[in-house]
């Protein structure tokens, strides 16, 4: 529960405002404590038949004018304590999405969208609520009752005892039920996660969904969820239906005690009516600030549980950083070496498993598992890979599916560090370079096409945002883009749909190798980026980046011959090695898995030759 | 950014719309029993809400006037009665309305999702996952807000209201005249805050949504920013939209902080009005002080419905603008839809196909300006036809490839066969029936198309295979896997088919997904056609060699159609189509293109000659 104290330093830059408030608070508490005091005189005074009409202006001159002032400091406190758990929340925010962009993608696998997103929305603004309502009505609550409570004392003594030994009951009321409504609530809202996720899923797949007419399906496995959802509500209603009722009977309670037992002192002369009518007033003005004091109890509680989980995004450490000193200023030139890389994944369901079960339903993000605490020659995807690519010659990556070609080339670009080996380039460490110049060193075409829903032209110049009109048409007619601008209603400027669904297969990588060439890499990587293109058009792009590549370092990855075959060197992965290299020419004549990759290929070409 | 996924939420909303009132209630119709035991429930409490004041000006009038302190005891009893009853009477209504609810909400739920479920893919097209979502998840809650809690509250109060009023008058007509004086300032004020606070959470409820939405895709896309450096882009981006969001929080704080304080202030000046007043009143014998006392007390039982009345307006209006957006989407009528007398296909059905000049484009506008082999000759550009006039019969048991260069249309072609999309000109049959003459679900039974994006849900390999399909048993699962050439990859991940599936496969290769989407096309076993959209296009060559031999198998005299980038993945059809921006140009079998010396052989001798050359 020690949680909360993760939000003390962006506290601290707002201390002046929370004294500020403070200071409002108690004069708001004094003042308001003050009224009811002048009402009890006239009442008395009433009753007395003592009174003239000056008396009575006087009095309520006065009561107004405590009001206005009173209302004035509420003001003010609202204002600084209110306004500043605002500032708060933003500057948490805004630290929160600054972690989210450099973390690194062995974080994003194991954290669920949703999840994050819970994070930076519902878990900050509980936080928010408590720093402000809550510290807010604290504030209040503790200075109203001090204050109220000495002048009911003095008022009538044991009166007094009896309305504040009571009063705490609100209070317990609302952090029992309050707190036991929390429990249920939360898994209220763990379900009705799954029933978003469903449906999200269910959207975004509606393709599949409707290419095997699972509709009806979805909408019985839609409906179970649903029905589980509301008999955690009903759950739920049947507790948090109770207390204000509760509260409402316990109020309610204490008055008719302070009648009967205070109208007993009236009538035996031992207090006033006066009195009496002060004690009413002060209950209905000290109840407020009980409920409040419950309730702040459970924000705290909510708050400290929310920003445990905020603190662990906001103190994970990225895998992938700079180095703290890097080099002086250099051009990433592009000769690539890998020395002997190894990887291998601390595998994603083990990781589940753990989580899951250490924290209900609610998946934590855990720190990766030291190497230390692995066994030995577990799951490694590939080991002892070493090759070099000299500055400006390119490099064709073949393998099985699935033989890990993919993460292979995501070292280069920092997605992920190797557990064994090196990667450097120009005879650097990739590790003891800036991470934002190796980066923009490179060009990468992503196996997974991922467009923004932004208009075309944004997403090709998303690498090179200051990029000239003359580049962008340059690098659409590299990528053959520009065969298919006529298409699209507003050219460049069309706006695309949600990760490009209005676009065909082979635009979306036109688009995302547009969007590479644009910035005129030293290295460019192509992670099987013509799959969906034709083979014409394909090799029309391949000759043109050929035309602009020269002198930069290219890695191409695909499963189509046609592809890799001018290249000049390939190498062939199989079962975690390198299993052959050489030129393609070499490579035929080997024998080996490449040349019968080629010969299926050509295989049939024969057979239909005839 | 997602700004232009907006103006569908821009509606604001009348505060009483009787049309969308009249079909809510049709929802609520159902559970009317409950509702009116709520009622009774309601009216009771508030009914016995009002003693307790009362009480407390009939003990210090009777007995602590007359210094009788016994006398207070009946008094108190009577008080606890209230207290009771009303506690009663308030929890069950609570809880009755609340449960009720849950269970309109989860009809109104329903109602939506499967009305989405039945829209073809246009929609999917048009609408943003987020936008559908939020319709399904907080326009739904502020339906239920207001059912549950807001329409019960607005009577509530409003028959509280009245109760106090008339008790008032019915007590001491001129201390109730008196308490009233403040009344229409408090109203004034009370309607000039509400009203701009309503318009401030609608600007905190947008721009958290715009935060969200931005959030969602930077979340989703972040290795693309990180890769092409657009951290501090995104950031600035980000810290804009933040900033915003704070700027309409300011606005909302602004309202509380005056409002609550205005609102103490009215009330106390009430209380003076009425010592003044009511105090002359008392002098002058035509109120008691216990009268007095207990109009102080009714005068803030006035002002509290009215703060709520006046809040549960705004729920109100709320619930309004979200009907109505709930109803645009289940007044959208699907442009897909199944006839009203579906024919049934002839038995056992063979899978001959047929499409009779076939014209298509994914703006519905299209379809009002009649296509022409002129106008689309001479505006080749200016309308966005995708398919131009294709006629081709496919006999049963035949196998086809489809070859184009990307963007010619053939995703779109396949689209249509599953009838996703309908044409705006033309036929397509399936063994001579127009397709829109059969039930949807009957001609996807019979045509299994894996589409070329290959879709992972988060879940195990398993329940990705099958889906949520009860039919299919995991020795079927494992038996399709095995065809597809997928066992031995998964047999290899941890937990086999138990391994956990990460959102979009993102713990998958995309090659791996590709064989996941094939092995489910088998698992649901398509009676007659297969299709498959570059199904294996990031599959290596030796395993689709041996997908394609299993599968040739299982296949045997069914129809296919095959769309391919490599030559490899179409060598045993027996007749290919070139389709080239959206006319087929090219037909028949690869000989015969051949020597037809067009756009296959130029691609044939792409792909072959050179590396023959070469080897
Ligand atoms: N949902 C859609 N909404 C609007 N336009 C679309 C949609 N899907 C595709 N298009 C457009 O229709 C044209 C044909 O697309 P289609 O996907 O059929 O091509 P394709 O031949 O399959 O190409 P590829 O080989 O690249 O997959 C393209 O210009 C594309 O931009
Ligand atoms: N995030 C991850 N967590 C766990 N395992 C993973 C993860 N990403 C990939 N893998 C596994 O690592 C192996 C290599 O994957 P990779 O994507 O590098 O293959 P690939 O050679 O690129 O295949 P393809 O040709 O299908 O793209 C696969 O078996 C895959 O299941
Ligand atoms: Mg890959």
């Amino acid at each position: 529960m020690e949680h909360l104290r993760h939000v003390l330093p962006f506290v601290a830059r707002y201390r002046k405002r929370l004294l500020l408030g403070l200071l409002c608070a108690a004069g708001s508490a004094a003042l308001t404590a003050l009224i009811p005091q002048i009402l009890r005189t006239v009442v008395d005074e009433l009753n007395a038949h003592g009174v003239v009409a000056a008396d009575l202006i006087r009095a309520g001159g006065l009561m107004l004018l405590f009001a206005l002032v009173d209302s004035l400091f509420r003001f003010g406190q609202r204002r600084f304590v209110a306004g500043g758990a605002y500032l708060v929340e933003y500057d948490i925010r805004g630290a929160l999405f600054r972690r989210l962009l450099t973390l690194d993608q062995g974080f994003y696998g194991n954290a669920h969208t949703g999840d994050l997103m819970t994070r930076v929305t519902n878990d900050l603004s509980a936080v928010r609520q408590f720093l402000g309502p809550g510290i807010n009505s604290l504030m209040t609550a503790v200075l109203f009752i001090s204050t109220a409570g000495t002048l009911l004392v003095r008022t009538n003594g044991t009166l007094a005892l009896l309305v504040l030994a009571l009063l705490p009951i609100i209070t317990l009321l609302f952090v029992t039920i309050g707190g036991r409504m929390q429990r249920i609530f939360r898994s209220v809202q763990d379900q009705f996660g799954d029933i978003s996720t469903r449906a999200q899923e269910n959207f975004s797949g509606i393709r599949t969904i409707k290419a095997y007419a699972q509709e009806e399906d979805e909408i019985r496995v839609f409906l179970e969820e649903n029905e589980r959802y509301r008999a955690q509500n009903v759950r739920y209603v049947l507790l948090s239906g109770l207390l204000w009722p509760a509260i409402a009977v316990v109020m309610g309670l204490i008055s008719a005690l302070v009648l009967l037992v205070g109208g007993r002192f009236v009538a035996s002369g031992t207090m006033t009516l006066g009195d009496l009518v002060l004690f009413n007033t002060y209950l209905a003005l000290l109840s407020w600030p009980m409920v409040n004091l419950g309730w702040t109890v459970n924000l705290y509680q909510q708050a400290s549980a929310s920003m445990g989980r905020i603190a662990e995004v906001l103190h994970r450490q990225p895998a992938i950083t700079s180095p703290a000193e890097a080099p002086a200023q250099l051009a990433i030139g592009g000769a690539i070496e890998f020395r002997n890389v190894g990887i291998r994944f601390d595998h994603a369901l083990a990781a589940e498993h753990r989580t899951l079960t250490a924290t209900g339903s609610r998946p934590t993000i855990e720190e990766p598992p030291s190497h230390a605490d692995r066994p030995a020659a577990e799951g490694w995807v590939l080991r002892h890979i070493s090759f070099t690519v000299p500055r400006g010659s390119s490099l064709a990556i073949v393998g099985a599916t699935g033989v890990g070609k993919t993460t292979l080339v995501n070292l280069l670009a920092r997605v992920r560090d190797p557990d064994e080996g090196q990667v450097l380039i120009d005879g650097h460490d990739i590790r003891t370079l800036p991470l934002d110049e190796l980066r923009h060193a490179i060009g990468y075409v992503p196996q997974d096409t991922f467009l923004f829903s932004v208009p075309l032209r944004e997403n090709v110049t998303f690498g090179r945002p200051d990029a000239s009109q003359a580049d962008v048409d340059r690098a659409a007619e590299i990528a053959r883009l520009s065969n298919d601008l006529n298409q699209f209603p507003d050219g460049l400027d069309t706006l695309i749909g949600e990760r490009g669904v209005t676009l065909s297969g082979g635009q979306k990588q036109r688009t995302a190798i547009a969007r590479a060439v644009l910035r005129d890499p030293a290295i460019l990587v192509l992670d099987d980026a013509l799959s969906s293109v034709d083979t014409h058009t394909a090799a029309q792009i391949l000759a043109g980046l050929r035309d602009v590549m020269q002198e930069r370092t290219s890695i191409i990855i695909a499963q189509r011959i046609a592809t890799v075959k001018d290249a000049d060197r390939v190498i062939v992965l199989h079962n975690g090695q390198i299993a052959e290299r050489g030129t393609h020419r070499e490579l035929v004549q080997q024998g080996g898995r490449y040349a019968a990759m080629y010969r299926r290929e050509l295989l049939e070409a024969e057979l239909t030759e005839e | 950014m997602a700004g232009a996924n907006f103006e569908d939420d821009e509606i604001l909303g009348k505060a009483y719309d009787g049309r969308l009132m009249r079909r809510l209630l049709v929802f609520v119709r159902p559970y009317w029993r409950q509702l009116a035991v709520a009622m009774l429930l309601l009216f009771a409490a508030a009914a016995a809400e009002l003693a307790p004041p009362y009480l407390v000006s009939q003990a210090i009038d009777g007995p602590i006037a007359a210094r009788n302190p016994a006398g207070v005891v009946p008094i108190f009893g009577l008080y606890i009665l209230a207290l009771i009853t009303a506690f009663a009477c308030r929890y069950g209504q609570t809880y009755i309305m609340q449960s009720t609810g849950q269970q309109v909400m989860v009809d109104i739920r329903m109602r939506i999702f499967s009305h989405i479920q039945r829209m073809s893919l246009a929609f999917f097209d048009r609408n943003p996952v987020g936008r559908l979502l939020t319709r399904l998840t907080n326009d739904v809650d502020a339906l239920n807000e207001f059912l549950a809690q807001g329409m019960v509250a607005l009577l509530g109060d409003s028959a509280r209201l009245i109760f106090v009023v008339i008790t008032m008058l019915v007590l001491n007509w001129r201390l109730a005249l008196i308490s009233f004086l403040m009344l229409p300032l408090m109203v004034v004020a009370t309607v000039f805050f509400q009203r701009y606070m309503r318009a401030s959470f609608r600007a905190v409820r947008q721009r958290l949504a715009r935060i969200n939405a931005y959030l969602n895709e930077q979340i989703t896309g972040m290795l693309v920013t990180q890769l092409f450096n657009r951290e501090g882009r995104s950031r600035a981006r980000f810290d804009e939209l933040s900033d915003d969001y704070r700027g309409a929080q300011f606005g909302v704080l602004m309202a509380f902080a005056l409002f609550f304080p205005t609102v103490s202030f009215l009330s106390v000046a009430a209380t003076v009005l009425l010592l003044n007043l009511g105090g002359r009143l008392v002098l002058g014998g035509l109120a008691t002080i216990g009268m007095l006392v207990a109009f102080i007390q009714y005068a803030d039982q006035m002002f509290g419905p009215i703060r709520q009345i006046a809040e549960n307006y705004n729920t109100l209006q709320s619930a309004m603008a979200s009907s109505e957006r709930i109803f645009r989407i289940l007044d959208t009528q699907a442009d897909v839809t199944d006839p009203a007398e579906p024919q049934a296909l002839p038995q056992p059905v063979r899978g001959e196909i047929e499409l009779n000049n076939v014209w298509f484009s994914y703006d519905p506008a299209a379809s009002d300006e009649s296509p022409t082999a002129e106008t689309a000759e001479t505006r080749p550009s200016a309308d966005n036809w995708v398919l131009r006039g294709i006629s081709l019969k496919i006999p049963a048991g035949q196998s086809v490839a489809v070859v184009g260069a990307t963007g010619a249309g053939k995703t779109s072609l396949i689209s249509l066969l599953a009838r996703f999309y309908d044409i705006q000109r033309g036929a397509i049959t399936l063994d001579g029936i127009d397709i829109r003459a059969l039930r949807q679900a009957d001609v996807r039974r019979h045509i299994a198309a894996v589409p070329q994006d290959p879709v992972c849900f988060s879940g195990t390999i398993m329940s990705n295979i099958r889906l949520h399909n009860q039919q299919i048993s995991d020795a079927q699962v494992r038996r399709a896997a095995e065809i597809a050439n997928a066992a031995p990859f998964i047999e290899r991940l941890p937990g086999g088919y138990n391994y956990i599936v990460r959102e979009r496969g993102s713990n998958l290769s995309v090659g791996q997904r590709q064989l996941l989407a094939f092995a489910r096309a088998i698992a649901f076993n398509p009676e007659v056609l297969l299709i498959l959209d570059e199904a294996t296009s990031s599959v290596d060559t030796e395993t689709e060699m041996l997908m394609q031999a299993a599968l040739g198998r299982l296949l045997h005299g069914r129809t296919s159609i095959v769309i391919a980038h490599r030559l490899s993945t179409i060598r045993d059809v027996d007749r290919i189509i070139v389709l080239h921006k959206g006319r087929v140009v090219e037909d028949g079998s690869h000989e015969e293109l051949l020597t037809q010396r067009g756009y296959y052989y130029r691609l044939y001798q792409l792909q072959f000659a050179e590396q023959m050359s070469a080897a």
